[in-house]
Order: structure tokens, then C-alpha cells, then sequence
């Protein structure tokens, strides 16, 4: 990489940030021994089934053991998302075209490895089991170095930017247990460093392939994150979660509240921030639901 | 049930119009890792349990005679 030197400058403030704001995730929480069932577990507006007619007939009760293992299944998605970005940073730190950010690289893997300790540590603990990986890498990561670079950390921006949303949220609900609370501000105070330079690093290593002039490659890098984000958001609504809460048909319950038209602007929001930054940056050319749900005039 | 797996494919892949009980689904891209989940969130429908990835063989889910004879065997409907 031939940073420029506004990277290498983002990138010794970033590093100077850390090192001030560094903690021991082992000391940071005050882990209660027992969360009580009947409590929101996640900020109730965030929710799957947020808005939709299912969320209406529900009652309190059920939408509290819903937010229990949606809160699960969200940090469950953390731990694997997490175990994704470690791997991939890991193969580049101190390689040929990372020298540059290989200093952040060591702040960011110590981080993420303590981020994947207190999400696996509150699903263990609070509800004895972490949802399993429902991904397949299967065949489609490019042979091509500089694309396969460009889509590793395009992949973790996505995924980054998505969390943060959930994590602003809840780190300033304060009908939230504390420690809830506590866990999504100690995540959003460090993830806030790894989005700034996500941001600058997919952007640096857009630029070469722009540069090839091949339409073809830039259309399919396009394609291809649009439906990474659209599948990022179909996560969220995991049958296994509506099992665990008690509801009846949860396959049937997930069809039904990804299809609830009051989805699609709680979609939009949790997208927001990462597709302005995509479009503007002209790495997408349209938002990624927009094919799937065309949105009438109102 | 295995035409179930075959019409959700091919409504997804324009241009497609049959696909073998053989055929490997993902070396003929008709299946791609963003594709995967929901595919497996439509098999568990269907086989009326939910599948562990790391217990079934991946292998099991490259053709529909594997999805047929190893995936959804035994799911009664
Ligand atoms: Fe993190
Ligand atoms: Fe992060």
C-alpha cells in the first residue's frame, strides 16, 4: 500500500486514541450473577419484529423474552462476525502493502478479541449457548489479491458500521439493565476508531481498481455488497430466536416480518450511515434494498 | 419436497431452467455464500429441524440428491 499521508496521520491519531483508552475487557464489566427474564434485553424499537402487525398483537411479556435472545443472537452474530475479521486481519498484518496500518492492526486485533470475549461472556453466562454460524464461505472470495483486500475490509466496514447503529442505541437507553448498557458503550468506544479507518482503507484500496477501467469488476464489487448488506440485515431475524422466545412458526414468523412493508425504513436506518458513505464514495451505485422493495412515492 | 429446493433455485437464477439432481450447486454458482443462509433457513423449513453446519456435511448440500437423501430424509410432510 503507498498510503498517503493522510492515512498514516488518521492512523497515529487512531493509534494514540487507543493506547489512551485502553482497558482490560477481563475487569471492565461488573458481571451480575442472574438478568432477570422480564426486562428488555435489547432497546425494544431495534427488534425484529419493531413496527410490524405481528410486534402489535404480541404482548409485553413476549416482546421482553423476544429482546432476550434477539440480544443474543445479535451478539451471537458479533462473536462470528468477530472470528471473520481476525482471521482476515490477521493473514495481512506485516505483509507487503500493509505496512502502513500493521500498528492499528495490533490495536484493532487486541480489541476485537476482547469485544469477542464480552459477547461470548454474556451469552454464556446470561443465556448458556452462543447461536451458531449460519455462514459458508463457499468459493467466492477472489483469487485476485487487491479485490479479495478490497472486499475483506469493505465486509468489515458493512458489518461494523451495522453494529454501531445497535450499539449507539443501546448505550444510551437507560431502561436498559447497566451492564447492558455498559457492553454496547465499551463496544461503540472502540468500534468508532476501526470505522474511521475502515473508511479510509476501503477507499484507498477501491482506488487501484478504479483505476483498472474494468466496468465489468467494478459492477460486480457493487452487486456484490449490496446483497452483503441486505444479508447482514436478514441475520437479524433468526428463527431460532423466535423459538427460544416461545413463539409459534418461527419460520413462518420470519417470512412474515421481513416482508411487513414497517420494515423497510427500520432497514434503511440501520443502513444509513454505510450506504451514504458507499454511494458517496461511488462503490455502490443505489441503496441495497432498492431493487428488492421499490418504494412508492407517498 | 425436493421440487420445493428445485423451484426456490430457479426462481432465483434468471435464466436457469432445469437443474440436475447431480449438478453441483455451487461450482455452477446457482449457490453462493451470500445465498447460503437463506438456503439453509429454506431447507430447515422444509426438514422441520435445524440444521448444524458443523455436523452435516457441507458436501451434503453441493447437489439436490445429497439435500434429498441426507438433508431432508426423513422430514415427514
Ligand atoms: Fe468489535
Ligand atoms: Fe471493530
Amino acid at each position: 500500500m503507498t498510503a498517503t499521508d493522510s492515512i498514516a496521520e488518521t492512523l497515529d491519531h487512531l493509534v494514540a486514541d487507543a493506547t489512551d483508552h485502553h482497558y482490560s475487557p477481563y475487569t471492565r464489566f461488573d458481571w451480575v450473577d442472574e438478568l432477570a427474564d422480564e426486562q428488555w434485553w435489547m432497546s425494544p424499537d431495534l427488534l425484529s419484529v419493531a413496527g410490524t402487525a405481528l410486534g402489535e398483537r404480541l404482548g409485553t411479556e413476549r416482546l421482553m423474552a423476544l429482546s432476550k435472545w434477539e440480544c443474543v443472537n445479535f451478539f451471537s452474530l458479533n462473536i462470528h462476525g468477530i472470528r471473520e475479521l481476525l482471521m482476515e486481519v490477521t493473514r495481512r498484518i506485516h505483509t507487503p502493502g500493509f505496512e502502513v496500518p500493521s500498528e492499528f492492526f495490533h490495536r484493532f486485533l487486541g480489541e476485537e478479541n476482547g469485544h469477542m470475549w464480552f459477547f461470548a461472556q454474556f451469552c454464556l453466562r446470561y443465556a448458556g449457548k452462543i447461536y451458531p454460524d449460519r455462514t459458508l464461505r463457499i468459493g467466492d472470495d477472489s483469487q485476485d489479491p487487491q479485490v479479495a483486500s478490497f472486499l475483506v475490509f469493505a465486509r468489515i466496514l458493512i458489518f461494523e458500521e451495522i453494529v454501531d447503529h445497535f450499539n449507539i442505541r443501546m448505550g444510551r437507553d437507560e431502561t436498559l439493565h447497566p451492564l447492558m448498557v455498559d457492553i454496547n458503550r465499551a463496544h461503540h468506544d472502540d468500534e468508532w476508531r476501526h470505522i474511521v479507518m475502515g473508511r479510509k482503507l476501503v477507499e484507498h484500496l477501491y482506488r487501484p481498481l478504479v483505476e483498472r477501467g474494468d466496468a465489468e469488476l467494478l459492477d460486480r464489487l457493487d452487486t456484490y455488497l449490496r446483497r452483503y448488506m441486505t444479508g447482514s440485515i436478514q441475520s437479524l431475524y433468526n428463527p431460532a430466536a423466535y423459538r427460544d422466545a416461545g413463539l409459534a412458526d418461527p419460520y413462518g414468523l420470519r417470512n412474515e416480518v421481513l416482508a411487513d412493508p414497517a420494515r423497510v425504513a427500520r432497514h434503511e436506518a440501520f443502513l444509513k450511515r454505510i450506504t451514504r458513505f458507499l454511494l458517496s464514495s461511488k462503490i455502490i451505485t443505489r441503496p441495497p434494498f432498492a431493487t428488492e422493495q421499490p418504494r412508492e412515492s407517498t | 419436497m425436493i421440487d420445493e429446493v428445485r423451484s426456490w433455485l430457479l426462481a432465483r437464477n434468471d435464466g436457469v431452467t432445469d437443474i440436475g439432481l447431480d449438478e453441483d450447486l455451487i461450482d455452477s454458482r446457482l449457490i453462493d455464500s451470500l445465498g447460503f443462509p437463506e438456503f439453509l433457513l429454506f431447507l430447515e423449513e422444509l426438514a422441520g429441524r435445524e440444521l448444524d453446519l458443523g455436523q452435516e456435511s457441507v458436501v451434503a448440500f453441493r447437489t439436490l440428491r445429497g439435500i434429498r437423501d441426507r438433508v431432508l430424509a426423513g422430514a415427514g410432510r
